[in-house]
């Protein structure tokens, strides 16, 4: 069986925080499959009655797998996918997994205005999102890549700034950071890919309507 | 029995984005580009080839300003600035306007060339790679876009593929909406970024900004679902009431009908949202896809504008087809065209070398598919040779 099968919709789900109300979101609007679980060992997972495949992978791999078509479909954070910046249909804002994405620097060294840091180093997981930002100000910086604990560089001296994710704050205040500057706010957002989007329209424009309409009725 | 090449540990690499077409590849990409070039003479069009490089400025005249960060680069000895060649239709639009400027119109042209983009490689695309394609010139009439679809699908029949798409949308029609709607200079820019990214989400926040009322909003949002059969072409007239709307309606309800003589719409649908290029095309636009794969693998539409850029107004449609994107298509299909049998091997032993040159010419006079030993052998070692090559017949002289 072919994965990109016209009678099947591929989709792609993130691990981490956005896969359980992606698959939940996805169930009430009919996509679901027996077996769907985070910790599921196998990689894809096949209902063919409602003929659906579900493909679980790490979070930055989504984009990926739809641009490339290995996924018609996939549920992925607006930052996630800004930072990818691969070509994919965005279609529908999903409401839940909201993020702030924002600079901090430790309290301690705090500058009067936010030009008052180019030049300098900023470690984040978002170098792209961070260029773009940085360059719309008119700054300059260097940037260095972090997969994780971002707020550890500009405790040991790797950089003056961090750019990253907030989402209750606690860890910024438990490292002595303080916010200075927002970037965006993120929610999760249904994507697909370009053909797909075309050539399995009908079934993915009806998803679409679906789930809005759940989405609705979930904010009443 | 020779003996077999040595690998070696270390491989001698290539750029990033290159590539090397293996005799089977190379084999199946000229037989591709054979059938395309046949097809695309026998509707009247003729061959040009241009410069692999040109001076940077005539590259980007026009949109091309946009391509520019992605060109490759480098210097002449006059130190001006020179790129390769980004894509094929700025080349031939610069030859059109210059040195074939008295040719009879209309004037149609086709191509078959390696072109080359610096930026991440993707399925079916390096940095260099395969186009095949037409540029009908001289003609603003329907007549000419609905050839170029229909040209466009028979190449992809040509081509061997079996299971594909076109879909056919026209930038007017969101140009004369957008005026409908009088939306600023800058919401404009902000549609049509939004559009080109396909970021719908976007799109639900820019009708909100700009403060639509909402049977617009509708109108704005309900443009990229305009997907489906002729039936499309109705159900956004009904949204609109602009001139400039309804007359890129009419044009696509035209090439339709011309497309139906051609009997070509099976493979079409409509699809208002897709606009590729906002400041390149200016009327209809279309690409075609395939199943199992996540790119289109052909796209094109009108460009009224480039000729003028060149100094010599001409309206002007056509399309390139991805040759890498194709063979992938087929892979993915099955449908790779099987390789041609090869039909003797001419060995011979000591002393019956000539004997076995002349035999070999004429048996290749003959039509065959022939290959010489360089050098004497026992019949056992040319029939293992035989075996190993793949030939059908071995003829041993003794």
């Amino acid at each position: 069986m072919e994965i990109n099968d016209l009678d099947y919709l591929t989709v792609a789900l993130p691990k981490g925080k956005l896969f359980s109300p992606s698959a939940e979101l996805l169930a009430k609007a009919g996509l679901s499959a027996e077996g769907l679980e985070e910790s599921s060992r196998k990689l894809v997972i096949v209902n063919d009655r409602a003929k659906v495949k579900f493909i679980i992978s790490k979070t930055a791999d989504v984009p990926t797998y739809v641009e490339y078509g290995a996924a018609d479909i996939g549920v992925i954070g607006k930052d996630v996918l800004m930072e990818s910046g691969q070509d994919v249909y965005e279609l529908l804002d999903l409401g839940f997994g909201r993020c702030h994405l924002m600079m901090a620097v430790p309290e301690a060294e705090r500058r009067p205005h936010l030009e008052d840091y180019a030049h300098t180093r900023v470690a984040t997981k978002f170098p792209r999102i961070a260029e773009r930002f940085f360059g719309e100000h008119g700054m300059q910086m260097e940037y260095i890549k972090l997969n994780g604990s971002i707020e550890l560089g500009p405790i040991v001296g790797l950089s003056e700034s961090i750019v990253d994710i907030v989402e209750t704050g606690t860890t910024l205040r438990e490292n002595h950071l303080v916010e200075i500057v927002s970037i965006m706010d993120a929610t999760a957002r249904l994507i697909s890919n370009r053909v797909s989007f075309r050539m399995k329209f009908e079934r993915i424009h009806r998803l679409v309507e679906d789930l809005q309409e759940i989405l609705r009725g979930d904010n009443k | 029995m020779g003996r077999r090449m040595r690998t070696r540990d270390e491989v001698f690499g290539i750029p990033y984005g290159t590539r090397d077409f293996l005799p089977d590849e190379a084999r199946e990409k000229r037989a591709i580009e054979s059938l395309l070039a046949e097809g695309f003479a026998r509707w009247g069009y003729d061959e040009i080839v241009t410069p692999a490089f040109e001076f940077v400025d005539t590259l980007t005249l026009g949109n091309g300003r946009r391509i520019e960060p992605y060109m490759f680069k480098f210097f002449d000895r006059q130190n001006r600035t020179l790129a390769l060649r980004h894509e094929m239709t700025t080349p031939i639009a610069r030859v059109v306007a210059s040195r074939m400027k008295g040719a009879e119109m209309p004037l149609k042209l086709f191509y078959l060339s390696p072109v080359y983009r610096y930026e991440q490689a993707q399925t079916g695309r390096q940095c260099e790679f395969y186009q095949a394609g037409v540029e009908f010139m001289g003609s603003d009439s329907e007549a000419a876009d609905a050839e170029i679809v229909a040209l466009a699908a028979t190449s992809m029949k040509n081509a061997g593929l079996k299971n594909f798409q076109i879909c056919l949308g026209q930038v007017d029609f969101i140009h004369g909406l957008m005026q409908e709607l009088r939306l600023d200079a800058n919401a404009q820019e902000a549609v049509k970024a939004a559009l080109e990214a396909h970021d719908l989400v976007g799109l639900r926040v820019l009708a909100d900004q700009v403060g639509l009322v909402s049977k617009g909003k509708e109108a704005l949002l309900a443009v990229p679902l305009l997907h489906g059969g002729a039936e499309i072409i109705e159900k956004a007239r009904v949204m609109t009431t602009n001139g400039q709307s309804l007359c890129a309606l009419d044009n696509l309800h035209a090439i339709y009908r011309l497309l139906q003589a051609y009997g070509a719409e099976e493979y079409v649908k409509f699809d208002l949202g897709m606009i590729r290029d906002f400041g390149y095309y200016t009327g209809m636009v279309f690409e075609a896809y395939t199943p199992g794969l996540g790119f289109p693998l052909c796209g094109g539409g009108r460009y009224d504008r480039l000729l003028s850029d060149f100094g010599s107004a001409c309206p002007a449609t056509g399309f390139a087809l991805g040759i890498e994107r194709v063979m992938l298509a087929l892979e993915r299909e099955n449908l790779k065209p099987s390789a041609p049998q090869k039909d003797i091997y001419i060995s011979y032993a000591a002393s019956k070398r000539e004997d076995a040159i002349r035999l070999a010419e004429e048996r290749r006079m003959a039509g065959k598919i022939v290959e010489l030993s360089p050098s004497e052998e026992t019949r056992d070692e040319a029939t293992l040779r035989q075996t190993a090559k793949g030939y059908r017949e071995l003829v041993y002289i003794e």
